[in-house]
Order: structure tokens, then C-alpha cells, then sequence
């Protein structure tokens, strides 16, 4: 009998306590989501640990110290930019967990940049991204469905697809390389799926192709690959998966003594973070990669020369790579963006604005930007580079040679696109 | 006659009490914002999961570390037949159960036999393995998961009942039923004859409990619990994924218990309160240092860990152990 | 045929590692009657420190000499200080079966919380003391390297060597006479108390080695180690809790069952492989493989 109603009484207080919490810490809502006189609110899910950390973990710090850089000048129309990050160790669960917490806890004004393409499926879905009309702008991964725009009619693209990124390298593949045993090493999700459909389409025909699934990443999986690879023959190996898959695969190549050309997909090639990781500047001489951007190291280009700058003074300490620069650019596109949106920005006109200004933005990429009112594509194509032996980066030939495409059927063709300027001290006075 | 009527009462009270407590939730949900219906969601769902580790080791005194892994099975079953076989949401939820339990009916067996740190060995390996056959199998959609879709919120509702309130009105109601049920066979005959079995087999087999069968069926309901929860996880999330359902959860799920007192049904609200509020805490407690991203990330396991070590050390049968204890002293 | 030999090759190494922790793990559960969980995060924090040391000096030897110094310390320490105080409060109710078991979980997630604040989730990486490459046999390179052959023969001496001190020494029979039978021991003018935590230091400074030795092919973080702890366990068990000869034995057929798993089926069944021998060995020899029908104590 005493028990019993002893027992009644913990399950009372437990509720009540339960119940009580739920209520007595409500947040009120905020006037306008994410916008206030002073601030605008931007949020980011990327890897800050974990296995696909190496190298991207970066990209977040270069964001704030640009938008740092602009807050200092001005902001944008009077308000701070203020980024939130926060980690999901490439993982989907938590990235749905953690945009929850942009979304309904810190309340953000937009995504900005979110990183991987099974993690943003999931949130897109799970979060409600577009029934939210949650603006997502510049994704970190190059999935061809995020182009879709009936069923992403909030997000926009930055990096060119890798649907693109296979058909370009098909392109060299039959220019260069043509007649040799082709090898490919990919993640075994959308993100390698993605490139390998485009191949298909393409015709390319590889004779050793190996997946391995995100997370398996290590040494002693490195060595299946790489065996599987040597006892194909492969002379030439593409590789599509991430920095820290790239890492073990060179590294257990190189004891193994099997020296192919390597051809490395830009997610996981980044010299700067490869030689981090323990790979030998001997082993990444030579490596070819599409890429998209100027090298890190060139300082005549005016938007390197300008980052640089900004990552000296505002992000001190982290050397300047292509994750720097990638972040950087990413923050300059946004906040053109912002300035777009008008001085009293909305979720509604951010999105627009992007439709109908966006492809005009200045961009430290070569080629053109796609958005459109149709479309969520960012950038369209790439270039081809060759790894030198100071693990520096230069275009294959010698000159850039920009290779656009789509992440259809249409052709792959050579493009004589010319970038717009960088603004004047690299703060955008677009409107 | 008089003792069924007694027996019939008591049932009534709690039936009558846990409605009372479901209309409240209700109340609940119309008045907070909507990330705090979220977290009742994930709230009503660590509770029926720990629920799960209550029956099987509060009360069987099986220490298993593999209850994540059940909840995959469930989670996995519940979108698989969603998925696939069209099915309304409730079946989805039923299979998940039916799965899981058969799973643990089959764990069961063969862990009967073993105990403490074998037993442990055993579910620790099975919480490291068995999320890892989603990556191999296509159909089971590899890291990315599979989607779980229940759908929006019914028309009549109107267009500002959001989808997270409706994943809070189902999942409290999933688990209002699940502890009421617990509750009743864990006062009843099979509630007893489990406690008499951990504290003394030799004695209970002595008086004749078939103490490999009853553990048995401890596993089995545990896992069929476990299973419920993961598909309301999944339900949640709107996903199905090997990463949510690391090792990591099966850990927290322990943890949570011992918080709250491991052999104390009731405590699971107030232990499924703590695991969504550390990282709540943990974030708040970081921002104010300054938070670098290094606090950022380890603060909240750490805050969890020292938890932890403290409750098991000062409360091992959780908090309610000790005010109970001292009530007692002061009632004599 | 050169498939079938590299893959043992590479499964002893491997395996060899597991032996390591899964003596340590064993020579706890025999003094003390706990599974040290923590036994990962003791061995992150040491191969840590050991890191420190080996990146500042370019000595791979001394970064383990300065792992196996912290393990040590680190294992005595936790005993002393953690599991006196524990034993003295929780040992009654519902939890004297979990308390030790969430004890130690407790503290690995501890430990590994303080390494993460301190240095951080960013991978690093140890120069390994030998090459990586694979040795050349006629015109083909196995995967087989200099490294592996050094694991294999560090974890084998050290074998060698606790194997001299538990059985010829007088520190190895009163470490044996008090895991066996305590209250004889303490008779005997044997300080229990004390050897007890000596046997968590040895256990502490083989957990070190074993971290050293995996990261000098892998990458180092704060969860570097959760996986060898996991295996560690599993080869424990498969050798039967109470025998160090098994655990060595159980971890390497462990090693050798999951490369071949790795190399011969794929990559994702590889854990799931793990689960299966361990259920397998458990359901025909529940006392693990080396149990000659010897009483065990629960």
C-alpha cells in the first residue's frame, strides 16, 4: 500500500518536474527570425571532428573571420553578420539534430554552406527546410539533385556538381589519357554514385572500380583497395571520395610501391591537409585534379591576394588553403547576397534575390554561376591542375583551360568565361 | 472476490492517473514553442527506451550494453515496412516491436548462459556490429539511411500544427501506453520473479523458477521496447541511419538509467529529462567560457561522465534510492 | 595462395595488438573482478603524451618509453584513487551489477573528454620507427611491412617478459596469489591492496604500448582507441576472462578472422564478424577456448 502510493508520488514529481522544465524555459520568439536592427543570424553544420573533419573543419573559422572583416567596414547595411557554427561529425543523425538547434533554438536567418550530401538530404527532409522557406545557401557538396529546384525551392549550389566534375574529367580522361587501364576508388553513397552515373553516361570504361564506404576509411582498408587496384593493372586511378580517405590511399600506395597516375577528385585533394595527414610530397607530385578556383599560393590572383589578407588579420594561425578559400569565398557570395535582399531583408527576398541577381556575383571561381529562377546550380565547371613537387598547385599545360558543363546530357565544351573583378578591397557594394 | 475488486481499483487508478497526465501533455504542447515540443518528443522517446534497460537490468539484473542496437532493429523495421509495404504508421510501429522482440528472444538465448562482463562483451560487440550491416546491404540504404516519413499532421488540425507537435502527441501517447504495460507486468508475478532471480539465483532456482526461461523473456520484452523506441527515434528524425545508433547511445542509455535509478520505473522520465537536457546545459555552461570549439565538442560527454561517476558512486540505485532511504529513517 | 598469406601476415599483426590490450584488460579483471572500460582512454591519454614526446624529439622509442611511464601511473592512479572509493560506496541493490561496469564507462568518457579539451578532435599522426613499406618478394610487394614485423615482435617480447615476471618472479606470485585467492594471500604477509594496483600499472603501461603501436599507422584522436578496446575485449573473452595465454591466443585468431573477413568478403561485415565469433565461441566453450572445465569464479 505504501509503496504504491510512494511510487504514485515519484511518477507525480517526475512529471511535474518534466512538465515544469518544458514550460519554464520557452524562449520568445524573435521579431523577425534571425534579423534584428544590429545582427542578421547565420548558421552551419559541417565536420569539426571526426573522420571527415581533416581539411573541412576549416571552412567555418575563414567564414567568420571574413564576416568579421565586413562587420568591422560596415556590415551589411548597418548589421553584423554573425555565423553559428556547430558539428556534426559528418554524421546525419546529428546534422538533423544540430540544424534543429539553428532552427528552432538559435533561429537563424539562413543556412549558410551546410557540408555533405547525405547529411543535407536528411536535414532538407527531416527539418522541413523547404516548408520552412529556409533559405540554404552555397551547400558544401556538389550532389546533382540539389540543382532540382522543384524539390529544393530554398537552396542554392556553389560547387559545380559532381555529375559535372566526372563528365569533365571523362573529357581529359579521352584527350590525355586515352588507350590506358583506367582504376576508380569511390564512396559508396550519393556523393561517389553521383560521379560514377556521370562516367557511365559518358562512356568512360574502368577497368578496376573499387567503393568503399564512408566512415571504413583507415590503413588496413586502404591496403584492399590499393591491391585490388595493382592487381587490375590500373595505370590510371580517379579518385572520388574524402581527404581522409585520399590520405591512406596514397599513403599505402606508396609502400606498396604502386605509383599509377593519380587523377583526385576536389573534395580530397588539398595538398596543404594531405601532407597534414602524413602523405609524402613525393607521392602527390604529379597528381592531377580538376579544380575550380586559382591555387591558394597565387598571390597575382586579386581574390587570393585579398583573402589572404583578411585570413592574416582575422583568422591568425590557420595557414591559408584551399578550405580558406573556399570558406572566404563563400562568405563574400553571402554577403552579396544580404546586401541583395535590400536593407530590410526577409526570408522571401534573400531567396529572390539570389534568383534574379545571383549569377552576377563576384566569385574567386572560373566559371559562370547558374542561378535562375529554374535553377539552383552555382558554379559550372572546371579546370584541370597538376600537383608540383613544393605540393603546390598549377594548371595542366600551363594556362588555365575551363571546361564548362551541366549535369545532364549537354556537352562538355571549352569556355572563354571571364569572372567578374573582385570589389574594390574586397567588400561587395552590390545591391 | 474482494481482492479482484481491490486489484480492479488500483488498475483504475493508474489508468485513470495516466490519463491525467496525457491530457496534460496535451495542454503542454499548445502552450510552448516548438523547439520544446521537439525535445518532448525525444524526451517520450529516451523514456520508453529506458524503460527497456529498467525490465532487463534494473529488474532481470542482465547488464547489457547492446539496447542501441535494439533500437536499430526496430527503427530499420519500422521504415523497411513503411517503405515498402505502403503500410498505415501504427503497423509500421507494431513490426518494429515484433521485430525486435524476436531479436531479443534470439539474443536472449543465447546470452542465457552467460552473465556479468561475458554477458557485457556480448551486447557491447553487438552494439558495435550490427548498425554497421546497414552499410553493406543496399536495401538498407547504407550510411545515409533510409527516409521515415509518418507524414504531416492531419488537415483538420489546421495549417499551424506543426510537424513536430505531431510527432510530440505521438510519441507521449506511444509512451504513456508503453509504460503503462511496463508498469503492470513489472508489479505483477514477472516483475518478482525477476527481482528474486538477481538477487539470488541459486535460491530462486531452488524454488523452482525456470530462471534461463524468465531471462529469456526479459530480453525479449526489454528488446521489444527498445525496438518501440527506436522507430519513435525514427519517427523523430525522420530518418534511419547506422550513426544513430552508435555505441555512444547505447552507452547514454545506460547512463541515463543510472541516473535515475536503475531499478525505478518512474525515474525514466526524470532520467530521459536529464539526456535531452546535458547537451542543453553543456552548450550554456561552454558559451559562457568563452566557448572554443574544443569545449564546444568534449563538454557535454564530459559533464556526462563526471555525472555519471557521481551518481554511480554516491546514488548507484539513482536519487530516489537515497531520499527514499532517509524518509524512512526519519518515519521510524 | 599470396592472397591467403598476406592476409595471416597482416591478421598476426593486427591480432598482436589485440593481445595487448586484452592482457591489460585481463590482468584487471583478475585482481579486481571489473572490465576496465577506461583501459581505452588510460592508453588514448598515454599514446598522447607519448605523441608529445616522439613529434618534439623525432624519437619514436622515447614517446614510448614516456606512453608506457604515463600508462603506468595512470593505472596505478585510477585504482588507487577511483576504484577504492568506488568499491567502499556501491555495493549493494539493483546496481552492485552495473555500478563497476558504469564506473568504468564513466571514466573512459571522462578521460576522453579532458585529452578532447586539451588537444582537440584534429587527427595527428606519429612518424612510424619503421617503413611502411611493403617487402618485396621477387617482382611483387606484399602488404606485409618493416612495421608490422616491429609490432609483431615488440608485442611478442613484452609477452615474453610479463610472462618471466608472473612466473619467476616473487612480484608475479603475489600477483597471482592474490587475484586467486585474497584472503590466503593477505595471510601470507602479501599486501593485496598494494600488488593489486601494480597490476593495474602493468596493466596501464601495456595499454600504452598498444596505443603507440596502432597509431604509428593510424591516425590519432580522442575515439582512436574505442575499437581496440572493443576488439581487446572480444579477444578477452574468446580466450576465456582468466587466462592471459587465451586472450594472446583469442586475439590473434581474432586478427587473422577479421582480415579475412576485410580482405575476402568487404568491408562493412567486418564488426558484425567480430559479434559472430564471439557468439560462436561463447555458445560452444562459454568459458572462453582455454577453459579446461576449471571452476569459474563469477
Amino acid at each position: 500500500m505504501i509503496r504504491k502510493t510512494r511510487r504514485k508520488g515519484t511518477w507525480l514529481a517526475a512529471t511535474v518536474l518534466a512538465v515544469g522544465s518544458l514550460f519554464a524555459t520557452s524562449l520568445p520568439a524573435y521579431a523577425e527570425t534571425g534579423v534584428t536592427s544590429t545582427e542578421i543570424k547565420l548558421g552551419i553544420t559541417l565536420p569539426l571532428t571526426g573522420a571527415a573533419s581533416p581539411g573541412y573543419n576549416k571552412i567555418g573559422n575563414a567564414m567568420n573571420a571574413y564576416f568579421k572583416y565586413v562587420n568591422d567596414n560596415g556590415g551589411v547595411y548597418g548589421r553584423k553578420v554573425t555565423l553559428i557554427q556547430k558539428n556534426d561529425e559528418y554524421s546525419p543523425q546529428l546534422s538533423i539534430a544540430k540544424t534543429n538547434e539553428l532552427v528552432l533554438k538559435d533561429k537563424v536567418f539562413a543556412l549558410v554552406g551546410p557540408l555533405g550530401t547525405a547529411n543535407y538530404t536528411s536535414v532538407h527532409k527531416s527539418v522541413g527546410i523547404a516548408k520552412r522557406g529556409i533559405p540554404s545557401l552555397f551547400l558544401n557538396t556538389g550532389f546533382s539533385g540539389f540543382g532540382n529546384k522543384k524539390s529544393y525551392p530554398t537552396s542554392f549550389m556553389v560547387l559545380p556538381s559532381y555529375a559535372m566534375e566526372a563528365k569533365i574529367i571523362a573529357q581529359f580522361l579521352k584527350e590525355n589519357h586515352a588507350g590506358k587501364k583506367l582504376g576508380i576508388v569511390y564512396q559508396n553513397d550519393e556523393f561517389g554514385i553521383d560521379g560514377m552515373g556521370a562516367f557511365k553516361a559518358a562512356g568512360t570504361k574502368f577497368d578496376v572500380s573499387v567503393a568503399y564506404t564512408s566512415g571504413t576509411q583507415s590503413a588496413a582498408t586502404a591496403q584492399t583497395w590499393v591491391s585490388q587496384l595493382a592487381a587490375g593493372g590500373a595505370q590510371v586511378v580517379v579518385f572520388f571520395g574524402v581527404t581522409s580517405a585520399t590520405a591512406p590511399l596514397l599513403a599505402v600506395a606508396a609502400g606498396a610501391k604502386y605509383a599509377p597516375q593519380w587523377i583526385l577528385g576536389s573534395v580530397g585533394a588539398d595538398p596543404l591537409t594531405l601532407r597534414a595527414l602524413g602523405v609524402p610530397l613525393a607521392v602527390l607530385n604529379g597528381a592531377q585534379t580538376p579544380a575550380g578556383n586559382p591555387s591558394p599560393n597565387d598571390t597575382s590572383d586579386e581574390y587570393v591576394k585579398q583573402f589572404q589578407e583578411v585570413n592574416a588579420k582575422y583568422n591568425a594561425g590557420t595557414a591559408f588553403d584551399d578550405y580558406v578559400l573556399q570558406g572566404m569565398n563563400i562568405a563574400l557570395m553571402t554577403v552579396q547576397g544580404l546586401r541583395a535582399a535590400g536593407s530590410n531583408p526577409t526570408r522571401k527576398k534573400l531567396i529572390s534575390a539570389m534568383e534574379t541577381k545571383g549569377s552576377s556575383f563576384a566569385s574567386v571561381a572560373y566559371s559562370p554561376l547558374g542561378f535562375s529562377k529554374t535553377s539552383n546550380v552555382g558554379h559550372t565547371g572546371y579546370y584541370m591542375a597538376v600537383m608540383d613537387a613544393n605540393g603546390d598547385r598549377k594548371p595542366f599545360g600551363g594556362k588555365v583551360k575551363l571546361y564548362t558543363t551541366d549535369s545532364g546530357s549537354g556537352p562538355v565544351v571549352v569556355s572563354t568565361f571571364k569572372r567578374p573583378a573582385m570589389p574594390a578591397k574586397g567588400l561587395p557594394s552590390n545591391s | 472476490m474482494e481482492l479482484w475488486r481491490k486489484a480492479g481499483l488500483a488498475v483504475r487508478k493508474k489508468v485513470a492517473f495516466f490519463i491525467l497526465i496525457g491530457w496534460a501533455l496535451l495542454l503542454i504542447g499548445d502552450r510552448v514553442d516548438e523547439l520544446r515540443v521537439y525535445q518532448g518528443a525525444q524526451i517520450a522517446m529516451y523514456t520508453i527506451a529506458l524503460a527497456s534497460i529498467v525490465l532487463l537490468t534494473g529488474y532481470s539484473g542482465q547488464v547489457s550494453l547492446g539496447n542501441g542496437a535494439m533500437m536499430a532493429v526496430g527503427g530499420y523495421a519500422a521504415a523497411l515496412t513503411l517503405n515498402n509495404l505502403g503500410s498505415p504508421v501504427w503497423f509500421a510501429f507494431l513490426m518494429a516491436i515484433v521485430a525486435s522482440a524476436l531479436f531479443g528472444a534470439f539474443l536472449g538465448t543465447a546470452a542465457a548462459r552467460l552473465s556479468g562482463p561475458y554477458l557485457a562483451g556480448t551486447t557491447l560487440a553487438l552494439a558495435v556490429g550490427l548498425p554497421e550491416i546497414a552499410n553493406q546491404f543496399a536495401f538498407l540504404g547504407g550510411v545515409p539511411g533510409l527516409l521515415f516519413d509518418v507524414g504531416f499532421p492531419p488537415a483538420r488540425f489546421g495549417e499551424e500544427f506543426s510537424q513536430y507537435k505531431w510527432f510530440f502527441w505521438i510519441a507521449s501517447f506511444i509512451a504513456l501506453l508503453a509504460l503503462f504495460i511496463t508498469s503492470n507486468i513489472l508489479q505483477s508475478r514477472y516483475g518478482r520473479t525477476w527481482r528474486a532471480i538477481r538477487s539470488s539465483p541459486l535460491a530462486a532456482e531452488l524454488s523452482g523458477i525456470n530462471s534461463s526461461r524468465m531471462k529469456i523473456l526479459a530480453f525479449t520484452i526489454s528488446s521489444a521496447l527498445a525496438g518501440l523506441a527506436g522507430a519513435v527515434m525514427a519517427m523523430t528524425i525522420s530518418l534511419v541511419a547506422p550513426g544513430a545508433y552508435t555505441l555512444t547511445l547505447s552507452f547514454a542509455l545506460v547512463t541515463g538509467a543510472v541516473l535515475a535509478g536503475v531499478s525505478s520505473l518512474p525515474g525514466v522520465v526524470f532520467g530521459a529529462l536529464i539526456l535531452v537536457a546535458i547537451p542543453e546545459i553543456a552548450d550554456v555552461v561552454a558559451n559562457r567560457f568563452g566557448g572554443g570549439e574544443n569545449l564546444n565538442n568534449y563538454l557535454p560527454s564530459l559533464i556526462v561522465s563526471v555525472l555519471l561517476i557521481l551518481s554511480v558512486i554516491f546514488t548507484p540505485n539513482g536519487p530516489g534510492e537515497k531520499l527514499r532511504r532517509h524518509h524512512h529513517k526519519k518515519s521510524t | 595462395m599470396h592472397k591467403l598469406l598476406e592476409t595471416i601476415l597482416i591478421g598476426i599483426s593486427t591480432g598482436s595488438i589485440y593481445a595487448l590490450m586484452s592482457i591489460a584488460l585481463v590482468l584487471v579483471w583478475r585482481s579486481t573482478r571489473v572490465v576496465n572500460f577506461a583501459q581505452a582512454g588510460q592508453a588514448v591519454l598515454s599514446t598522447y603524451i607519448g605523441f608529445e614526446i616522439a613529434s618534439r624529439t623525432e624519437i619514436f622509442w622515447l614517446g614510448l618509453a614516456f606512453a608506457i611511464a604515463a600508462g603506468a601511473l595512470l593505472g596505478a592512479g585510477v585504482d588507487y584513487f577511483f576504484m577504492r572509493v568506488l568499491f567502499k560506496h556501491a555495493v549493494s541493490g539493483a546496481a552492485a551489477v552495473v555500478a563497476p561496469v558504469i564506473a568504468t564507462l564513466g571514466l573512459l568518457g571522462l578521460i576522453r573528454g579532458v585529452v578532447g579539451l586539451i588537444w582537440g578532435g584534429e587527427f595527428k599522426s606519429i612518424k612510424a620507427p619503421a617503413s611502411t613499406d611493403g617487402f618485396t618478394i621477387g617482382e611483387t610487394t606484399i602488404p606485409f611491412s618493416a612495421l608490422n614485423l616491429l609490432v609483431i615482435g615488440t608485442v611478442f617480447s613484452i609477452l615474453i617478459v610479463l610472462a618471466i615476471v608472473f612466473q619467476r618472479t616473487n612480484l608475479g606470485l603475489s600477483l597471482r596469489a592474490s587475484a586467486y585467492a585474497p584472503e590466503i594471500a593477505q595471510l601470507a604477509g602479501i599486501k593485496t591492496a598494494r600488488v593489486r594496483t601494480i597490476g593495474w600499472a602493468i596493466a596501464g603501461g601495456v595499454g600504452g604500448v598498444a596505443g603507440m603501436l596502432v597509431t604509428s599507422n593510424n591516425f590519432l584522436s580522442p575515439y582512436s582507441l574505442d575499437l581496440l578496446l572493443v576488439f581487446g575485449f572480444i579477444a578477452a573473452v574468446i580466450g576465456g576472462l582468466e587466462s592471459m595465454v587465451g586472450s594472446v591466443v583469442g586475439a590473434l585468431l581474432l586478427g587473422i578472422t577479421l582480415t579475412f573477413i576485410l580482405n575476402y568478403v568487404g568491408t562493412s561485415l567486418v564488426f558484425i564478424g567480430g559479434f559472430v565469433v564471439l557468439i560462436l565461441v561463447l555458445l560452444v566453450k562459454p568459458d572462453g577456448i582455454m577453459a579446461k572445465g576449471r571452476a569459474r569464479r563469477a
